[in-house]
């Protein structure tokens, strides 16, 4: 079971996950971010990955999924606080190129 | 078409009689005997649903053909309600004990024995049911696994057959798919110029959605080849194929090779997948260093917007080629560790000469260390050794 917090900052959505990313738990975070994006149609999602240890492929393709459905709702998607071997692993696919990635919190709801 | 069929059993004719008469204006059809033994005659002949026996009779009492009926295989689903002038709990615990499914204490009304008849029948119907759906069920299970054996069965034909013989090389691979099918494939392909085409993925995903794009991933990357080019043109033209033809969150890691063993030259394009490992002189076996092929790339089917990255290695007579998928080295153990691309590499540091061989240390030593749990995603391995 992945911990999953989502809250509001003014126009935009945070949603922080602790845990591992993987098949088994796909689903729920899929759930998460979809009813996120469908009731608050936040200008800015911003996923906090401080908490999480590994990430999957099937965890990869869910925020892949994720930025484009937040794209055509005419939203951003940014990520912040990638722990090391996740970061290792955005680095293998170059999915640090694909993504909006920030360093902390605060800079991934200022965009900076 | 009647509701069921009852033995009465009773050695009193007016109480047979009395039963029958209610029982048949109910609907049900009746047989009837005088004791045990002759309900055991009476089923010999026709079976029925449910059984309504007295307890004291001559020849065979009930308690006795209620211990046959419940103890014979063929019989032992049929109802038993046993009529008892015993009454009070202490009988109706006897009369449970040796099997019987309910007692109507005597004296009884004929009305009383009918509703009891009547919500015995539900029960035995709902019974049926539910050992109707259970068959179809089973049978519909065992259709789904003869479907996914079948499904194994293809996929593993999809596979390189073994051994291996490339131009100036012989490869091996194993695989292990963690349900039957998996998203893993592989392909070496020979080219007319006489270097080989080489690809490995992994589709995200398990079981069956991901075992059918596998089987896309393969036929697009041998349709590429076919075309010519290098392996930039190929992972181009597959990402884009990809990207029309499957659905969101799908996509696969891939890693697309040629092998020229006239120019002794790898070039190859890393498509989010584990990269590869390259031991000089591996073929040759005993101690040696393993590199890492490093490349970074996007996985295919993500975006058709998305660049490639081409990259070039030296290749030599006597060089090992490791090509995994990451459900070799991800496994995570009690305390928390996965073997890693670092812990394969150790395992690489000194392997048996034959790719066989080789492959065989790999899988055994991975699998060691992965315990209690051996592997948990699909797992390939494919061992490349360079002819001298």
């Amino acid at each position: 079971m992945l911990n999953i917090q989502t809250r509001q900052e003014g126009t935009a959505s945070v949603v922080s996950i602790q845990g591992k990313v993987n098949f088994e738990v796909t689903a729920q975070l899929r759930d998460v971010i979809r009813e996120t994006v469908a009731t608050a149609q936040p200008k800015l999602l911003t996923i906090n990955l401080e908490g999480v240890s590994f990430i999957d492929s099937s965890g990869l393709g869910l925020l892949v999924a994720a930025r484009n459905s937040v794209d055509k709702s005419g939203g951003k998607l940014h990520l912040c606080c990638l722990p090391a071997p996740v970061k290792k692993t955005f680095d293998q696919t170059n999915l640090t190129n694909y993504f909006s990635i920030f360093a902390t919190e605060q800079d991934a709801l200022r965009g900076a | 078409m009647a509701k069921g069929t009852v033995l009465v059993v009773d050695d009193e004719a007016p109480i047979r009689d009395i039963l029958s008469f209610y029982l048949k204006r109910s609907g049900y059809l009746v047989l009837t005997a005088a004791h045990g033994l002759e309900a055991l005659d009476e089923m010999s002949r026709s079976r029925p649903d449910l059984i309504i026996s007295d307890l004291r009779m001559p020849e065979m009492p009930g308690d006795e053909l209620c211990k046959r009926v419940k103890s014979d295989p063929a019989t032992r689903d049929i109802y038993f309600i046993i009529l008892s002038a015993m009454d009070g709990t202490a009988s109706r615990i006897g009369g449970l004990s040796i099997g019987a499914d309910d007692i109507i204490p005597k004296p009884f009304h004929a009305q009383e024995v009918l509703a009891k008849v009547d919500s015995t029948f539900r029960l035995i119907e709902m019974q049926k049911e539910i050992k109707r759906q259970n068959r179809e069920l089973t049978n519909l299970l065992q259709r789904v696994q003869d479907e996914m054996d079948l499904a194994a069965a293809l996929q593993m034909g999809l596979l390189p057959k073994l051994p291996g013989e490339a131009e100036g090389a012989r490869y091996t691979h194993r695989y292990l798919p963690a349900a039957g099918i998996g998203g893993d494939i592989y392909a070496v392909v020979p080219l007319p110029d006489g270097s080989t085409a080489m690809m490995i993925a992994d589709v995200s995903g398990h079981g069956v959605t991901a075992a059918l794009i596998s089987a896309m991933v393969k036929t697009s990357f041998e349709n590429q080849v076919r075309l010519g080019g290098e392996p930039l043109g190929w992972a181009q033209g597959m990402n884009e194929y990809l990207c029309r033809s499957i659905q969101e969150e799908q996509f696969a890691t891939a890693w697309l090779g040629r092998l020229d063993p006239v120019g002794n030259r790898l070039r190859y394009v890393v498509a989010g997948h584990c990269a590869p490992l390259r031991i000089v002189g591996g073929a040759r076996g005993g101690l040696q260093r393993s590199e890492v092929l490093r490349g970074k790339g996007f996985m295919l089917g993500l975006d058709e917007q998305l660049p490639f990255v081409e990259h070039d290695a030296e290749f030599l007579p006597e060089d090992r080629l490791v090509l995994y998928t990451d459900g070799l080295v991800e496994v995570e153990r009690e305390d928390r560790t996965m073997l890693e691309e670092a812990g394969l590499r150790r395992i690489c540091a000194e392997l048996p000469a034959g790719a066989e061989e080789a492959a065989d240390a790999v899988i055994t030593q991975a699998q060691a260390f992965n315990q209690p749990a051996p592997f948990v995603d699909d797992v390939t391995l494919v061992i490349l050794d360079r002819k001298a």
